[in-house]
């Protein structure tokens, strides 16, 4: 429970740092989803119901700040939290090295489900393309990042758990 | 039943999550969700980081500015000294541009070119999707920003407020694939709709095959939409395509406005007409 918390506290940062990179970098107009990578770690190593909601609350918490259309975020989070979670029970997938792909493939799921929400709830018209164009830019982005924030999310990790060995 | 509960409690937490936010994304795709506690209170939470993170990089990209600057220097005396002269002639124009801006600051407080009781306000937050073109302003229903009001610079239509809070709203921006803004060629009077696209950025839609546009026309708002006052400038036609078949002409717009370089815009609610701005 306190780790979901943490996690989930680190995740409203992310929310926060995700609306100021597109300002700070020279990333053009897709924006990394590093929100993306936190519910693949999530249900990869620490799925709880409370982890559940936590993806549902950050993909919530970015359609508030982006989306007209709310929800949007939360399906595709709850969606990507699902299918990792699953996935990790059939296959294993805890290896650093395969977070890159895990996180790829999340990607592309968190994209199908983006596309099934437009299709339903908005016009696709001028569509197509730019969702092709965006899902594969944001998979390729975000599976460069995973490791590094797998690697960084651990260490918080060692860090809370062990602080005596941290102040060493 | 309970064992089972424990047992599948994470895809069943999960699958309530999905038809949580499929419940969530019909009653928002309706417009029925009117009073939105739980937004509320994240954009309540949000808003000081947001601020906080915004000013952080907002520093920290003057400091690069400032560095690359400094990076020359140190490198190349002998191209330093062309660098003076040409940050000579810099500074000259950002004094005049400083100069500017502030005649600007004194217009957009004075603001009587526009109709109603305009609100300054900055933006704290962008678009934290690349699917959403959207921003988060820090002024809200307690400053008498409603939704639907425009927001807009001295340069153009930025977009319009879909939803407020207390002390912030957010903004669908006019490069967003969902917005639509009514607007008019200025030299002709043709209209048509402004929108976003995710395939081929900001496009002019609905203009028909027969009517005449040519790259650099200038579209502005007609004030039809009940949104936007009329005359603000929305963009400048950039590429026309007549296919040889269809009823519209396929039309690509720059916007007037790039939101990602703008800190300060003012909210304005509809009705009126405004002098367009100028070259």
């Amino acid at each position: 429970m306190k780790l979901s918390l943490l996690l989930f506290g680190f995740g409203i940062v992310l929310v926060v740092l995700q609306t100021t990179l597109q300002r700070l970098l020279p990333i053009g107009p897709v924006v990394p989803d590093l929100i993306l990578v936190l519910c693949v770690y999530w249900g990869l190593h620490h799925p709880t119901a409370g982890a559940a909601l936590g993806s549902f609350m950050l993909g919530y918490s970015v359609d508030i700040i982006s989306s007209r259309l709310l929800g949007v975020n939360a399906f595709a989070m709850s969606l990507v939290f699902l299918s990792v979670y699953l996935g990790s029970r059939s296959i294993w997938l805890h290896h650093p090295i395969v977070s890159s792909i895990i996180v790829f493939i999340a990607a592309l799921v968190k994209g199908a489900g983006l596309v099934l929400v437009w299709i339903v709830f908005l016009s696709t018209e001028g569509f197509w393309q730019g969702a092709v164009k965006y899902i594969v830019s944001e998979a390729l982005i975000a599976a460069v990042l995973a490791p590094f924030m797998f690697a960084l999310l651990q260490h918080g990790e060692n860090l809370v758990a062990k602080p005596g060995t941290a102040a060493q | 039943m309970l064992a089972f509960l424990r047992k599948y409690q994470i895809p069943l937490s999960s699958g309530f999550c999905l038809l949580l936010s499929f419940y969530i994304l019909t009653v928002s795709a309706r417009g029925q969700l009117k009073n939105e506690p739980v937004g509320a209170v994240l954009m309540w939470v949000l808003r000081p980081l947001q601020i906080v993170a915004q000013g952080t990089a907002n520093w920290f990209i003057g400091i690069q500015e400032n560095y690359l600057t400094w990076s020359g220097f140190k490198s190349e005396n002998e191209r330093l000294r062309n660098r003076i002269q040409a940050l000579e002639v810099e500074r000259q124009r950002l004094l005049e541009a400083e100069a500017t801006n502030r005649k600007l600051q004194k217009l957009l407080d004075f603001r009587v070119q526009l109709p109603g009781k305009p609100v300054t306000a900055s933006i704290i937050a962008d678009s934290a999707s690349s699917w959403f073109q959207g921003c988060i302003i820090d002024k809200g229903s307690a400053d008498g920003v409603h939704k639907d009001m425009a927001v807009v610079t001295p340069l153009g239509v930025i977009g319009k407020v879909v939803s407020v809070t207390g002390r912030s709203a957010k903004v669908i921006l006019l490069t967003d694939a969902n917005s639509g803004i009514d607007v008019m060629v200025q030299r002709t009077r043709s209209r048509g709709i402004v929108s976003g696209s995710l395939d081929s950025g900001t496009v002019l839609k609905y203009m028909k095959r027969s009517e005449d546009v040519q790259v650099g026309d200038r579209l502005i708002t007609s004030g039809l939409d009940g949104v936007f006052p009329k005359g603000l400038l929305a963009g400048t036609v950039i590429k026309v395509n007549k296919q040889s078949l269809g009823l519209f002409q396929s039309i690509e717009v720059m916007p007037a406005v790039q939101s990602a370089l703008v800190e300060e815009v003012l909210v304005v609610g509809s009705g009126g007409e405004t002098e367009p701005a100028k070259n």
